[in-house]
């Protein structure tokens, strides 16, 4: 039996290697840790519907890899994209401070008006910390990211990241910020309305109709 | 042979020659006689990690020499282990010197095994093993012996074995069968018991009836039982064929292919017995041969660029904590701490290159030493996958010139440059071949923008080590070896057929995911079979035809014809 679902958001997971962003989506969508966890080539996938406000969504997200190597591979894959984790690890700073250039990258490469959320990963190794909270909010609000310090390991604020992310871009949709009618918005109209991404704008008003929000 | 002591929880307790073991230190086996001393106490060799790898590293002349720890560490022993060609190594061993390698199936060992004190796999029957003296403790067992010895002892314990499958086997677990095979039937058989005094008594019409149905019953679970045991007895008999095919193979590349190797690598029974996968024992020299070393890298050079970036990373550590902001993210990057960090993320479930392991050093230096070799190329993720299988594979230096020479070819250098226009064109080749081969499937992807970026990259960078088997991977190394880059792409459409239909189910994202993980259990069998049924034909043109067709094409061609997810 399929699952219906009123949208779907294109979510991208970015940040420098070894961040822990692989092991990110597998808690969100396996519950648990992933053990033996490679390093990603490319991107890899993963999916999972949710409930936000009420309305069903599901996200599908790429998780792309770190190196700064692959980025020439990996922007390509921001196209398109409502909403983005940018990953860092509290206890490299290095990784804090390749933060502006995926920033730039996101904010240039997918829709403008992309929701990111920024993750200060790998919160349990708090004895190792080489960024502060205070440090990290400070520079998420100076970019108007939204921000939270997040396990992979215990699953501590891994699902919140998604939800929040996922809850912001639904709000921008109801108060008529962001427009899934428009190109590379990065949402579909569910497949309660057996819509597509990728068909022509003209049933849009058909669609809403028949999704049952 | 190599034994590398390293770290504090695991110690490596063989080193066959492309082999290692380890021995949990401080963890005794799982067995039932719990009151043995300390220094008697039996060890288990972590073989869990290693079932999914034996059919690549083990083979038949693979002897291990194993030192056994004590549980107080104060004593250790060295054991010889001849190992299974097929079941690896599971086994165990007690510091008291006698080994004990429980069924696997053909092993002649030379020193007489105990009681079996373990239960690894307490179904399979522990024939006496038959004693055959003159087996080399080091270095490879004399070929001639071999092969006609163990045919005959395969012969009689296949016999031995597929005897009691059918029957006398309950006798020997009598518990178990009751709890598998008569309580259902004990159950079923209710149905020609009367009915309790209260109800109406059955008619003997419908007494009869029950008892028919009844037999039936009966019978359906016999022949259900028959069939269970056929095939059984089928997959031992494939087994055996399978062991007895890797000897003989074994035997022609040793005795006639590697000493002519110019003559006859072309000719049509090499590339024959070359597609169903090289034995193990003779797969690193093939490999070498075949990827060549048009480098011209000695060992010599291999040492000294292992010096240079031994004296880089001292340098660095010494001044890291200074000057960590300033070192440029890319440099530090291709050199130091992302080697380190993707090292442990190597085949983490095999635990031999983790830290503490006993390749770990090793497939460091090798990285380390290319990224001195080639600043230009530098360490790009998925290059440890490939070092790691050459290292399985070869000796040190050897691997490393298989390393650096294989990555010299074009595809890869295409690849691990992260050149985009040119990894465009391979894409472009591979979808010619796509259509080509499965018309369906490649509409399919093309109506859901899946376009072959988001999984070959994948496969390409890492030679499929990653996401296939290991086993698996290492047979279409053999191909890629024997075939050059064709290879990769053509494994990739066999990949594509083997899914194909449940490929054609799903949607996008389905498909991306399903992509980027496969399944475990890829049969290598059916796999092949796809491969081979691929064919890297179009319009009459060859792989390379069709490659370098798109070489010529203009810039213009390439922007037309993009994957729409590598355009931007």
């Amino acid at each position: 039996p399929k699952i219906t679902y009123n949208f779907l958001f294109k979510f991208l997971v970015i940040g420098s290697a070894g961040t822990g962003k692989s092991c990110l989506l597998h808690q969100f969508i396996e519950n648990k840790f992933k053990q033996d966890s490679n390093h990603t080539i490319g991107v890899e996938f993963g999916s999972r519907v949710v409930n936000v406000g009420g309305k069903t969504v599901k996200l599908q997200i790429w998780d792309t890899a770190g190196q700064e190597r692959f980025r020439s591979v990996t922007r390509s894959y921001y196209r398109g994209a409502a909403g983005a984790l940018l990953v860092y690890d509290i206890t490299s700073r290095e990784t804090y401070n390749a933060l502006t250039n995926w920033l730039t990258d996101a904010r240039t490469l997918a829709s403008p008006n992309i929701v990111i959320i920024l993750c200060g990963n790998k919160k349990d190794l708090d004895a190792d910390r080489e960024v502060t909270f205070l440090e990290a909010s400070r520079f998420a609000q100076e970019n108007e990211l939204m921000f939270l310090e997040t396990s992979a390991l215990t699953g501590e604020n891994v699902e919140e990241a998604f939800l929040k992310c996922a809850r912001t871009i639904l709000n921008k949709i109801e108060s008529g910020e962001l427009d899934p009618e428009r190109m590379g918005s990065g949402i579909q109209y569910g497949d309660a309305s057996l819509r597509q991404l990728r068909q022509p704008r003209g049933s849009a008003a058909q669609t809403k109709q028949q999704c049952n929000c | 042979h190599r034994l590398r002591a390293s770290g504090a929880d695991w110690r490596p307790l063989c080193g066959g020659t492309h082999a290692a073991l380890f021995l949990k230190v401080g963890e005794p086996a799982k067995n039932k006689q719990t009151n043995l001393e300390p220094h008697t106490r039996p060890y288990e060799l972590q073989s869990k990690y290693f079932l999914s790898y034996h059919s690549s590293v083990a083979d038949l002349t693979t002897v291990c020499v194993c030192v056994c720890v004590c549980v107080c560490g104060t004593r250790a022993k060295t054991h010889t282990l001849f190992l299974c060609p097929v079941h690896f190594p599971v086994g165990m061993f007690t510091p008291t010197g006698t080994c004990d390698i429980p069924r696997c199936s053909h092993f002649p060992t030379s020193f007489s095994l105990p009681r079996s004190l373990f239960s690894w796999k307490p179904k399979e029957p522990k024939p006496a093993a038959p004693s055959a003296p003159g087996w080399k403790l080091f270095g490879k067992i004399p070929l001639r012996d071999n092969p006609p010895k163990d045919s005959r002892t395969i012969q009689q314990e296949f016999e031995a074995k597929a005897g009691p499958v059918t029957g006398p086997h309950l006798q020997s677990q009598p518990v178990r069968r009751k709890n598998l095979e008569f309580e259902p039937l004990s159950t079923t058989a209710l149905i020609l018991e009367n009915r309790p005094a209260h109800l109406p008594a059955k008619s003997e019409e419908e007494a009869q009836r029950h008892k028919q149905e009844y037999d039936e019953m009966v019978a359906g679970a016999k022949r259900r039982e028959l069939k269970e045991a056929q095939k059984k007895k089928q997959q031992l008999k494939e087994r055996y064929r399978q062991e007895e095919s890797i000897a003989t193979a074994m035997v022609i590349w040793n005795n006639e292919v590697l000493p002519n190797w110019e003559s006859m690598r072309n000719t049509r029974r090499v590339k024959d017995l070359w597609w169903q996968g090289l034995p193990p024992s003779v797969r690193g020299k093939v490999w070498s041969l075949a990827i060549g070393n048009e480098l011209n890298i000695t060992p010599e050079l291999y040492e000294i660029f292992l010096s240079r970036a031994k004296e880089k990373w001292r340098s660095f550590s010494e001044t890291s904590s200074e000057n960590e902001t300033e070192a440029s993210l890319a440099d530090r990057e291709s050199s130091l701490d992302l080697i380190k960090l993707d090292i442990s993320r190597t085949f983490p479930s095999l635990y031999i290159f983790q830290k503490g392991g006993p390749y770990h050093d090793l497939l460091h230096s090798v990285l380390g030493a290319y990224t001195c070799y080639r600043p230009d190329v530098g360490y790009v993720q998925g290059m440890s996958f490939i070092a790691a299988v050459l290292i399985l594979n070869l000796e040190e230096a050897d691997a490393f010139i298989a390393f650096a020479n294989l990555l010299n070819k074009p595809c890869q250098m295409a690849f691990f440059r992260v050149d985009h226009e040119l990894m465009l064109k391979y894409f472009a080749a591979f979808e010619v071949f796509f259509d080509e081969n499965l018309p369906r499937l490649f509409q399919h992807f093309q109506s859901n923008t899946l376009t072959p970026d988001l999984y070959l990259i994948d496969w390409i960078f890492t030679l499929y080590s990653k996401s296939l088997p290991l086993d698996v991977a290492c047979r279409v190394w053999d191909v890629f070896c024997r075939d050059g880059e064709e290879a990769l792409f053509r494994t990739g459409l066999g990949i594509l057929r083997l899914y194909q239909d449940v490929l054609l189910q799903m949607d996008f994202i389905h498909i991306a995911q399903f992509l980027s993980r496969l399944p475990d259990n890829i049969p290598a069998h059916t796999l092949f079979n796809c491969i081979a049924s691929t064919h890297m034909i179009s319009s009459n043109r060859r792989w390379n035809q069709v490659f370098s067709a798109l070489m010529k094409d203009g810039i213009k061609e390439t922007d037309r014809n993009s994957s729409p997810a590598l355009r931007s």
